[in-house]
């Protein structure tokens, strides 16, 4: 009786399984009808038809087969595969095939090419220019970033690459303390790591061990830079002369006195940033006492510095880079005691966001570079509402240093929401005639100008300046942003006016649109959202083929 | 020395004997190359139309030479999609694009 039923059981389950099966094979030839069309369909369905009469009856599900591929033995089920030759396919055969099925399909397909928008939009902001294919060594580069886990060693590589790619495995947060390893080798002098965030406290004093003879260490946002590590780093690394840290933050005062008196006369450059725990004026008075080689420091963001840093560092008769960004207000008498102590040595000067509430705003800072300092090449003067378009010329005119190479006076200008045009007769910060002074100074030799937000600058003098009769031979980069005046017309001046330009900025200029940018240059910050945010020039101008004509050499007849 | 004539497929060889026929113009999108072909040189590479190399096999020689038409094929086009690279070649071929200067 059970076993009747158990019959009965199993004829209806197969009957079940052929019937989907029909339907499937059904369904399939529909659906292969479809993609075909109606024409040519019947003669390829009698051939197949046909071809079927000879073939052998597939087994039924539940029979057992051999497998067309291993041979073996097995059951046939209702989703046993088909060979290539038409039988039936054990299971781990089918799988298999299948398997190979589908990669063989996804090697078929052409890769279709496609970026992320967002990550087009930031390389083409960080000026990297995407005409043409990228070099080998940056495609190396970056797919070794991508498998920064795999790699055991680096071997003899160049150190000018270990440092790309420190620079590489940083930006993609690859850098931890396995990778930093990598990086270091005992016979180098210099450690750079761009992004230490990652890294333990025993890390640094491990790139102290591997390589003790280091002379310049680069570390940015050490957090876990603690006072072990200074001490170890006081104790091991006698040769360092060099030191960037940011953000050392877990370092105690009494530690940094304890570096400067230990390296002594032998620390060349000091640059620290974002300290606000520890780091306070006395460090820096310790740091003047001890180390009178000291040629370059750069303090930013430190919190508890105040005046009496200011006065300490005008006792460095040996800088020549000085870079200051202080969080405190320093009256300007002690600024300009600073720049007159120590001016006339400086190559580069950087001030930022210097101000003074007390005090009426004047013209005492510029003053005095221009007095003091004769040898700049990179000036910084930013962030700042108390100097005037006066000031400006006055320290352009006539200024016995040689042209600059490098200038930013971004956001020198008057914020007052009640008069949001500024004071008309009265210029803050660099305007018209300070800026044609400052192009007459330095316009042969400039290479970047920052003017954003110096918005008092007007449009007849941007004409005047950039005309396309006057070059620019070295310029390669200009910011205009919040420049409102700018529009088309300057802009189309500056490529004319500056061979060598690379990089135009005017974010926030709504005068620019429609520009026409000629080859090899890229214009970031067109206005309308329909644009793109930049434009890379693809059309060869007139004035661009008389430059390839002169750097190839060849001498074309003109009419006198 | 007679002047050298130059032709348009020049040789590639790798130190473990791989020889590799390339367009000059492709071949020359790397420095080095470019530079030990010219016939202003005078180099024996210039005149012979093949370079030597004794410190890049052939494994990554073929994928140098992968490069070259890449990067040519691609000179004038926009947003180009980066070359597929084998991890485990990685190394080789960055020391190899520094050497050629690529």
């Amino acid at each position: 009786m059970a076993a009747e039923r158990s019959r009965k059981r199993k004829r209806n389950q197969e009957e079940s399984i052929a019937r989907i099966k029909k339907g499937k094979e059904a369904k399939k030839k529909a659906a292969r009808k479809k993609k075909r069309g109606p024409d040519d369909d019947e003669d390829d369905d009698d051939y197949d038809d046909m071809m079927d009469m000879y073939r052998k009856a597939k087994p039924l599900p539940g029979q057992l087969e051999n497998c067309e591929l291993c041979e073996k033995r097995f059951t046939v089920t209702p989703y046993s595969k088909a060979g290539p030759d038409g039988g039936l396919l054990c299971t781990p055969c089918g799988k298999s095939q299948t398997k190979d099925a589908k990669a063989a399909e996804k090697a078929l397909k052409p890769v279709v090419p496609r970026k992320a928008r967002r990550k087009l939009e930031s390389n083409r902001l960080d000026g990297i220019t995407t005409r043409g294919a990228k070099p080998l060594q940056q495609l190396c580069i970056e797919k070794l970033a991508n498998h920064s886990e795999d790699i055991d060693d680096f071997g003899e590589m160049p150190e000018a690459i270990m440092n790309r790619l420190s620079e590489i495995f940083s930006k993609k947060r690859a850098m931890n303390s396995t990778t930093m390893k990598l990086f270091l080798r005992p016979d180098m002098d210099t450690v750079a790591i761009h992004e230490a965030a990652y890294l333990e406290t025993e890390d640094f004093n491990q790139i102290i061990a591997v390589v003790p003879e280091i002379k310049k260490l680069s570390l940015r946002n050490c957090c876990q830079f603690k006072d072990g590590n200074m001490e170890y780093l006081i104790e091991k690394a006698q040769q360092l002369n060099e030191i960037q840290l940011l953000g050392a933050n877990l370092v105690s005062n009494d530690n940094w006195i304890n570096l400067f008196s230990a390296r002594g006369k032998n620390l060349k450059a000091l640059k620290l940033e974002w300290l606000d725990a520890a780091f306070n004026d006395e460090a820096v008075q310790a740091l003047i006492e001890f180390c009178p080689n000291l040629s370059r420091l750069k303090l930013e963001r430190c919190k508890q510095l105040g005046v009496d840093s200011i006065r300490a560092i005008a006792r460095a008769e040996n800088l020549e880079h000085l870079t200051l960004r202080l969080c405190k207000e320093i009256p300007r008498n002690d600024l300009v005691e600073l720049i007159l102590a120590v001016g006339a040595n400086l190559q580069t000067l950087c001030l930022e966001n210097f101000m003074d509430s007390k005090e009426e705003p004047d013209d005492d800072v510029l003053i005095a570079i221009r007095d003091t300092c004769t040898h700049l090449s990179k000036f910084r003067f930013t962030e700042n509402h108390e100097c005037t378009d006066a000031g400006f010329v006055n320290l352009f005119t006539n200024w016995p240093n040689y042209p600059l190479r490098y200038i930013d006076v971004n956001s020198t200008r008057d914020m007052d929401n009640a008069n949001p045009e500024g004071p008309e007769d009265f210029p803050v910060g660099l305007a018209d005639v300070g800026f044609r002074a400052m192009m007459a100074h330095s316009g042969s030799r400039l290479e970047y100008l920052d003017i954003a937000s110096c918005r008092h600058i007007a449009h007849e003098t941007f004409t005047e300046v950039f005309d396309g009769e006057k070059q620019y031979p070295q310029l390669r980069e200009i910011n205009l942003s919040f420049c409102p005046v700018v529009d088309t017309q300057v802009v189309a001046g500056i490529f004319r006016s500056c061979p060598q330009i690379k990089k135009v900025v005017t974010f926030g200029c709504f005068g620019v649109s429609d520009v026409v940018v000629p080859k090899g240059i890229v214009l970031i910050g067109a206005p309308k959202a329909q644009d793109a945010i930049e434009q890379f020039g693809d059309t060869i101008f007139d004035f661009q083929t008389d430059m390839m004509r002169r750097e190839n050499g060849i001498v074309v007849p003109t009419m006198a | 020395m007679s002047s050298p004539t130059t032709t348009e497929y020049v040789t590639l060889v790798s130190y473990d004997g791989y020889e590799f026929k390339v367009l000059r113009s492709a071949a020359c999108l790397a420095g080095t190359i470019k530079r030990s072909l010219d016939p202003s040189s005078g180099f024996r590479e210039g005149a012979e139309n093949r370079v030597s190399f004794t410190n890049i096999n052939g494994v990554t020689l073929e994928k140098v030479c992968e490069y070259l038409y890449y990067n040519q094929k691609h000179a004038e086009s926009k947003d180009v999609p980066d070359m597929e690279i084998p991890p485990e070649l990685c190394l080789e071929l960055l020391i190899a694009a520094d050497y050629l200067d690529v």
